[in-house]
């Protein structure tokens, strides 16, 4: 596909090394290196004398790519110390700020495409989709505009020359939709297809403009060397009332020529040209159109212009003679001009599928052998020849960027122009484009939420292409974090979602922030992190003696339930806050619960029977006897059954704070005895 | 057009073996046969070291980032028969598990999909491929497969997960069913392809095609269709495309994606799977893609410097 010379990175060292590549999400990687490995007798052993030429090819010629042979560094030193790693950027089209507009505001476009009317049928539906294409024109012209400024007020001669080349690229695109939107989205037929051409032309040969200004600001415009010229081109442009208008000048300066005057000035304002409104047919236009052209014809013959070389050379134009038109090749300064311009005065009523053979013998006579046919020549020739593969492969492999293809291949896809090409992967050429184009926009830091979109609109692969996409937008922020989340949610890509919280609990975590890790976890639903966490936070209770984030586990609610330990720790809670707020049966019932129902781990179980302390020691009673009884098991078990036996014997503080316990525990026993013993009011 | 938008001057004082952005192209970590394994920050084209790991005792082969939801975590092999997991905890990198289990060259490490938790693969010049598991807290569980490839395996690369069945969603805590399956590639010029089985790892394919050394292998990241693709090159000069159709995985087939002069050193796939990218002996990049017709076509070269470039031929337009 295509014959590309290879693309050089600039500043690479030219002494012979191999590159070693990697992809990242949105750039890749390149970096010099020398391959074979020492481990096996076949590989060489590293060493810093040069290699041998086994690894260093020649540069291969191959299947070329278009070169960008850039600025390479001239010292050669064979020592294999080259350090760098280059960081490459496939798109750059991106990053151009004045380009912003370009894709923001297409992507408005094209949205409104996507959910415009199909039930719209014919003509309304068309007459909609050509509004579409020139919406996407005017969006193209807008950035024009704004690069052009751009470019003026600049005074960076690189920068100025970079707008420069854009403001020339953003025209040559324009001028392709343009011929594409009158041959493929309008379909225009024969006679307003001639209109339409006309316009186009006029619009985007501006080279003469400047020359036409000049002229027609002067004095006495007849008298300007250059007045003959301007005539030409609107005689060429088909403008004949501003030629008609010019030529008033010239016969009212000029009195003796007032009789040839008035003779073309009529055969002028004659001239049969297609309508744009139903009021003739074709073939009512072509029997006028003969008619004329006979009269026209007639009056050359007969001499009439003999005396005015001018005069006559338009004569001959408006007969079509193709060497006449060709003689101001400098005033159309393009072979599609020419072309249109031919067509004016030979066959107004082409047809558009008599167009590919104009074309192609206006482009051999106008380059003439001279030159050779540039790309955008190509592509234009394509486009007469209604070839629409033709011109988006074209287009593909010239621009830089996916932008131009996606655009008007997803709006001639909505004309119904294009027969599903199946791929390699199945899917059309339009949606093979529009991923490419989103995928692209996926690097850029803000650009990648209009990606979102165009992969919602591409039925096969969209989701997939954004699932794999979306996965790498770095979350610098919690707020994109929310974004990129609520985007995942509203698209019930659920694994996604899970990771991206996932990867936000780990970030927390690392960076201490408990609550938030916490909070991340249980939206991800990740019950082995919750419980992670919550082991943290109670370990920070044990070491400071309060909790952190009390709002959020205060409020955790249902999903409590996530992990036994984070359960666990909501119970907690609710315990010293039973506590706090002086509930204490609820809170002893709760406390109690933690640990026969198993909720509260082993290893707590000693804080938890020292928290019950303070309960123990109330004034008033508060462990039923049953309750003490239960509460005295807890604690044996801990102890008899604990294989740290030994630990809690070693150590002192523990031994002491079992000893409090059982001292409490048994005073606690008989109070509660003595209470539930003693009848009331006795 | 490419363009470069940095140059990071890693400083390292000998061959650079390998460059790897971290998943969201914040971070770079390279590798270098001067030990060390270095960590850059390159966020808005600059390019700041934030760590110079030393605790290798050979060449650096190989480094590879694992999924950010298990935190920053860095994986290198070298030729010092280690494997060592670097981790970065409180804002600093560090050592955070040392494997010692080859008795070669350590040439290639691939982490798991995170889907299967903390997994990394490592292929060495014994001839054995081992497979490290985080268990938790600080442990690492081992597998190992002895002589996967004869002489010595020279890549590991994973198979995207891909849930068998229904892709209804799990209650939370339970993990799915996922089968487990990785590609690894060696000096006795095979491709094999290994599945987990009741805990054990067993050879499931052995691909044949190549006549010479395999170098490497990479499994194409998945966009949902029933297919497999694994792309491998070799000391041959040739890489291959290896399809799989059904998803038992039973019949591969190769396709020769080209016949380079010179030996082929690796083969990459982008995120979306569209491109592969070839590093070739012969001072060049390039890049591929399938076209319609199910044929594959070079898209584009990355070369760098014109030092051995050869005369134009003819399809080739050198601008300057």
């Amino acid at each position: 596909d295509g014959h590309r010379p290879p693309q050089v990175v600039p500043g690479a060292d030219p002494s012979a090394r191999q590159l070693c590549f990697a992809w990242g999400p949105a750039e890749v990687l390149v970096c010099e290196t020398l391959f074979g490995r020492a481990g096996g007798a076949r590989s060489r052993c590293l060493s810093r004398s040069p290699c041998p030429s086994r690894f260093w090819g020649q540069g291969r010629a191959g299947a070329a790519a278009p070169s960008l042979t850039g600025s390479v560094s001239g010292t050669g030193e064979g020592a294999p110390n080259s350090s760098r790693v280059f960081v490459v950027r496939r798109d750059q089209d991106i990053y151009i700020q004045t380009l912003r507009k370009l894709f923001n505001e297409s992507h408005g476009i094209f949205m409104g495409l996507q959910r415009s009317e199909e039930e719209l049928a014919g003509k309304s539906r068309k007459a909609q989709l050509v509004q579409v294409s020139k919406n996407y024109r005017s969006v193209i012209r807008a950035c024009m505009e704004d690069m052009h400024q751009a470019a003026v007020s600049t005074r960076d001669p690189a920068l100025q020359g970079q707008y420069s080349t854009q403001v020339s690229i953003l025209s040559a695109m324009e001028l392709i939709w343009n011929l594409c939107e009158i041959l493929f989205v309008e379909a225009a037929a024969a006679g307003p297809l001639l209109l339409r051409l006309l316009d186009w032309v006029r619009l985007h040969v501006c080279d003469v403009d400047s020359m036409v200004r000049e002229v027609l600001s002067s004095e006495s415009p007849s008298k300007h060397k250059l007045f003959w010229n301007v005539v030409d081109v609107f005689v060429l442009q088909g403008r004949m009332d501003e030629a008609r208008h010019l030529l008033s000048k010239e016969a009212s300066a000029n009195p003796t020529s007032m009789n040839m005057y008035k003779i073309l000035d009529d055969l002028m304002k004659k001239m049969p040209v297609p309508s744009l409104g139903n009021t003739q047919t074709l073939t009512e236009l072509e029997l006028k159109w003969q008619h004329w052209h006979e009269e026209c014809q007639r009056y050359l013959q007969d001499g009439t212009f003999a005396s005015n070389p001018h005069m006559e050379s338009i004569c001959k134009i408006l007969l079509g003679d193709e060497d006449a038109i060709l003689e101001k090749k400098e005033l159309m300064t393009t072979w599609y001009h020419f072309l249109v311009t031919r067509l004016l005065y030979s066959h107004p009523t082409v047809k558009p599928m008599e167009l590919r053979f104009y074309a192609q013998s206006s482009m051999d006579l106008f380059l003439g052998g001279e030159s050779s046919p540039e790309p955008l020549d190509m592509i234009l020739m394509a486009a007469f020849e209604f070839e629409m593969h033709q011109v988006i492969k074209e287009c593909s492999i010239v621009l830089s960027n996916w932008w131009f293809v996606a655009h008007l291949t997803d709006l001639l896809d909505h004309c119904k122009l294009l027969q599903s090409h199946n791929l390699y992967f199945g899917s059309n050429m339009r949606e093979f484009l529009l991923l490419e184009y989103a995928s692209g926009l996926f690097s850029h830091h803000s650009l990648w939420q209009l990606g979102v979109d165009y992969f919602d609109h591409c039925p096969e692969f969209g989701r997939v292409y954004l699932e794999l996409h979306i996965e790498r937008i770095p979350l610098s922020t919690e707020q994109k974090a929310l974004k990129v989340l609520r985007i995942c949610e509203q698209r019930q890509m659920h694994e996604q979602v899970r990771s991206i919280c996932k990867i936000m609990a780990m970030k927390a975590l690392r960076n201490n922030r408990l609550g938030s890790a916490l909070s991340w976890s249980i939206r991800a639903k990740d019950a082995a992190f919750a419980t992670l966490i919550s082991d943290r936070f109670l370990k920070d209770y044990c070491e400071r003696g309060c909790f952190s984030d009390l709002d959020l586990i205060d409020n955790l609610g249902p999903s409590m339930l996530l992990s036994d330990r984070l359960t666990f720790l909501g119970k907690y809670r609710e315990f010293h806050r039973l506590y706090g707020e002086k509930r204490f049966p609820e809170a002893a019932r709760l406390l109690l619960t933690l640990m026969t129902a198993h909720i509260a781990p082993c290893s707590f179980w000693m804080t938890l029977l020292t928290d019950a302390l303070p309960l123990l020691e109330q004034k008033e009673v508060i462990f039923s006897a049953e309750q003490t009884y239960e509460l005295m098991r807890c604690l044996e078990d801990l102890t008899a059954g604990n294989p740290d036996k030994q630990k809690f014997q070693d150590d002192d503080v523990e031994t002491t704070k079992v000893e409090m316990l059982r001292l409490a525990l048994a005073r606690n026993l008989a109070r509660v005895i003595v209470k539930e013993g003693t009848v009331e009011g006795s | 057009q490419v363009s470069v938008i940095n140059t990071v001057d890693t400083s390292h004082e000998d061959m650079i073996h390998d460059a790897q952005m971290d998943y969201y192209g914040t971070r770079l970590a390279t590798c270098s046969s001067d030990r060390s394994v270095k960590i850059f920050d390159v966020r808005n084209g600059g390019q700041i070291l934030i760590a110079d790991l030393r605790g290798h005792e050979g060449p650096v082969w190989q480094v590879a980032w694992a999924h950010p939801m298990y935190g920053n975590i860095l994986a290198s092999c070298s030729y010092d028969r280690k494997v060592i997991i670097w981790k970065e905890e409180n804002g600093t990198w560090e050592k955070t598990y040392e494997y010692t289990g080859h008795d070669s060259s350590v040439n290639s490490v691939c982490w798991a999909p995170h889907d299967y938790g903390l997994i990394l693969a490592c292929g060495s010049s014994d001839g054995a491929i081992s497979l490290l598991s985080y268990s938790g807290d600080g442990q690492w569980e081992v597998k190992k497969i002895s002589n996967a490839h004869t002489i010595g395996c020279n890549a590991v690369s994973w198979a995207p997960a891909v849930v068998p069945g229904s892709l209804i969603e799990q209650p939370s805590g339970q993990k799915p069913n996922y089968i487990k399956r990785f590609a690894s590639g060696g000096c006795d010029n095979l491709v094999k392809i290994w599945k987990e089985e009741d805990g054990q790892w067993k050879e499931e394919q052995k691909l044949e095609a190549h006549s010479d050394w395999v170098r490497d292998v990479a499994w194409a990241p998945s966009i949902g269709l029933p297919t497999s693709t694994i792309a491998s090159c070799s000391q041959d000069g040739r890489v291959f495309i290896w399809t799989c159709d059904d998803a038992s995985g039973n019949s591969w087939s190769p396709k020769l994606l080209h016949k380079f002069n010179d030996v082929v050193w690796h083969v990459s796939w982008s995120i979306t799977a569209n491109i592969l990218a070839v590093s070739g002996g012969d001072n060049k990049v390039t890049l591929w893609k399938e076209s319609v017709d199910g044929l594959w076509a070079c898209i584009s070269d990355v070369n760098k410097g014109q030092g051995g470039v050869s005369a134009v031929t003819e399809g080739q337009q050198n601008e300057q």
